[in-house]
């Protein structure tokens, strides 16, 4: 299905970027800029970037497309009408949830890009902002090479879970039944989720008959 | 493809001499004119990829250049500038793609190398250590002569000597050796497994571009060569590693392993490699050595990874599935078709039977050498993505467990682990290699150019013309 995929909400979003020849500083090279800096504060700061804090996302990119070219003969030369920026982003749920998020928890962020769009109307009306995003889209058909049907936070556990699960193979392989399975016993203690309401058979099960049924979950 | 003209082509780059001794000769020019007058008289001496009709000569001689070599040669600024980037910037500078960090960084390289004083590599092979040293005579009586070059280091290496037998063993024991790619054009028995597979699962050879300068590859190409198309046609790249090798280490590490793998030691050993200790495939034979695979040339390395997702027989992360993953990745092996580099080299140190003591840093490891058309996207791309890192055969970042940096940036690390894959056969099962150490550790080497006979004969008489 379009922009779907499981739980993973593809979003493809092209944003005409202003021409303006009075301004000092043209549009897209100030959106270049801004996001250099981001690169920058990642690299000298380990600062992970704004769409880091919207949990939900497995990849985010932001491009300026400056025209097409086309490699080839002349005959199907094309041109954009202006140049655009690209925005991919990969992420768990829905469309109007993610953007409600981006308007709350990156204003800075959205506004230092899209101020340089053409009627990007600011996010003092969130409603308006969606609408205006939406506009942009384009369908997505294809998504993030690493992105299966787990969420973000599925995926992290899931890593840790094999991390953990390699550390007790290391130190326990060789033992005698008895023994590992004791030390299976305790692993397994480590390894359980935090209890959650409304998630049945986790509370006071003994892990060893929990058989990692809320891994995958 | 029509033939190659064999005798225009290095011998070294069409066939491996197989002649137990070697000496590499690191060279300094000094002055373009003697250096010119040095490489014109260097040219009957110098071994081409004729046939050998009456056996094998007594000793054999090539030279290849670093770009600082080319430099020093006068060659034009055009013909210079259009060498592709890595080759202009040399193995150190490539570090950080390399790898060659913490242990392995170039502070700890040998001390021919910690200058910029190499600029040519002159190899000699031989049949015996006196056919070496007459050989490395007559090449020093020229260099002295014309004065066009001086000797800035030299490494010997040599096939290793096990129980009064020439073996083509390394130090941790490995039969090594197996397996460089066929090419179009090159005059050789094409055998089952060592070209680039076919849609009805046959084998043929990689395209000439591949190997080669100024011929299409396998994407239909030609490789980014210097100009003039002559200064390129017949020359290739060559990579030269010396790896150190940690024996004792080796040595520590497989016994104390062994005792909790159920397989046992020599098990354990093949499924690093891939290969049992005498060279037979684990994907052949996964349960024992198999003497009469290993010498049938149509089946030592004739074998894919299709029916062994899961590394049941040959471990996803063994070096020979890493480095030739073969069908492993899907698409009748068409990924890897541009990924095949040809392999050349020597031990060199003496070797310490299995029963003696032996020391992590005494003088014993590999001299590899690489030939390919295109650095980056051959041996580069097999070092930063198939040794180093695992994300293509699904592995996340685990490296190859005998050529893997585990040390890492300092030098400190010990986190590195490998799953060895297996089955619920209890003599067969996942084993977790944890707390992995450094077993190999560059200690210097750089990029070359290795030029056809016609190139050499322009470099000689200073008549590039990249106009």
């Amino acid at each position: 299905m379009p922009n779907q995929s499981g739980n993973v909400y593809g979003l493809t979003i092209l944003s005409p970027i202003i021409h303006d020849h009075k301004v000092d500083i043209s549009h897209n090279c100030a959106i270049r800029t801004y996001l250099a800096e981001l690169a920058r504060r990642r690299k000298e700061l380990q600062d992970p970037g704004p769409f880091a804090t919207l949990s939900s996302t497995h990849i985010a990119r932001l491009v300026v497309m400056d025209d097409v070219v086309y490699v080839g003969m002349p005959a199907c030369e094309e041109h954009l009408k202006s140049p655009y920026l690209v925005f991919e982003s990969n992420f768990d749920g829905d469309l109007d949830t993610y953007l409600d998020r981006m308007a709350r928890d990156i204003p800075e962020a959205v506004d230092s890009v899209w101020s340089h769009c053409v009627g990007y109307p600011g996010l003092q009306d969130v409603a308006r902002f969606k609408q205006y995003m939406k506009r942009c889209q384009l369908t997505t058909t294809f998504y993030f090479a690493d992105v299966n049907d787990k969420t973000v936070q599925q995926t992290l556990r899931a890593l840790q879970m094999q991390n953990a699960l390699a550390d007790f193979i290391e130190k326990n392989q060789g033992k005698p039944p008895a023994e590992l399975q004791k030390a299976f016993a305790i692993f397994l203690n480590t390894q359980r989720p935090e209890p959650r309401p409304g998630m049945p058979g986790i509370g006071g099960m003994p892990c060893i008959e929990t058989k990692m049924e809320w891994h995958s979950q | 493809m029509s033939k190659l003209d064999e005798t225009d082509i290095q011998g070294f780059v069409l066939r491996g001499y197989n002649l137990p001794f070697a000496r590499y000769m690191f060279l300094e020019i000094s002055h373009h004119e003697r250096g010119q007058e040095f490489i014109g008289r260097l040219l009957d001496l110098i071994t081409t990829g004729e046939h050998w009709d009456e056996g094998k000569p007594q000793s054999t001689v090539n030279i290849a250049f670093t770009h600082r070599g080319l430099i020093k040669l006068n060659l034009p600024d055009a013909s210079l500038l259009s060498f592709p980037v890595e080759f202009l910037q040399g193995m150190k500078a490539r570090g950080e793609i390399l790898y060659d960090k913490g242990k392995s960084g170039s502070g700890n390289w040998d001390e021919v190398w910690q200058g910029r004083r190499v600029h040519a590599w002159l190899g000699v092979n031989a049949t015996s250590p006196e056919a070496l040293n007459a050989q490395c005579k007559q090449l020093q009586d020229l260099m002295t002569q014309t004065g066009g070059a001086s000797v800035v280091g030299s490494q010997d290496a040599a096939a290793l000597k096990i129980d009064g037998k020439w073996t083509s063993k390394e130090h941790f024991g490995y039969t090594d050796g197996f397996g460089n790619p066929d090419f179009q054009g090159v005059e050789r028995h094409v055998r089952p497994g060592q070209g680039k597979l076919t849609k009805d699962g046959g084998w043929a050879p990689l395209a000439t571009g591949e190997l080669l300068l100024d011929y299409p590859d396998e994407a239909g190409e030609l490789p980014v060569a210097p100009i003039p198309h002559l200064l390129a046609r017949n020359g290739t790249f060559m990579v030269y590693r010396k790896l150190h090798q940690n024996v004792a280490t080796f040595r520590r590490y497989l016994d104390e392993k062994a005792k909790l793998y159920p397989g046992g030691k020599e098990k354990l050993a093949s499924k690093f490699i891939g290969r049992w200790r005498d060279g037979t495939p684990v994907e052949l034979s996964p349960d024992r050595p198999d003497p009469a695979i290993v010498n049938d040339k149509a089946r030592n390395v004739n074998f894919t990874f299709g029916k062994d997702p899961n590394g049941a027989r040959c471990p996803i992360g063994a070096h020979l599935r890493r480095v030739n993953p073969r069908d492993a990745f899907g698409f009748n092996g068409q990924l890897i078709n541009r990924r095949r580099i040809t392999r050349r080299g020597l031990p060199y140190g003496p070797y310490i039977p299995e029963d003696q003591p032996v020391r992590d840093q005494d003088e014993h490891g590999v001299i590899f050498i690489v030939l390919n058309a295109s650095l980056s996207r051959q041996f580069e791309f097999v070092q930063q993505q198939w040794i180093e890192y695992g994300n293509d055969s699904k592995l996340g970042n685990e490296k190859d467990i005998l050529l893997g940096n585990h040390g890492g940036e300092d030098g400190q690390n010990q986190s590195d682990r490998a799953l060895i894959q297996g089955t619920e056969d209890p003599s067969n099962p996942p084993f977790m290699c944890g707390g992995l150490p450094n077993f190999v550790e560059l200690r210097g080497g750089d990029y070359f150019f290795l030029p056809s006979m016609t190139a050499l004969r322009m470099i000689a008489s200073g008549t590039i013309d990249p106009r």
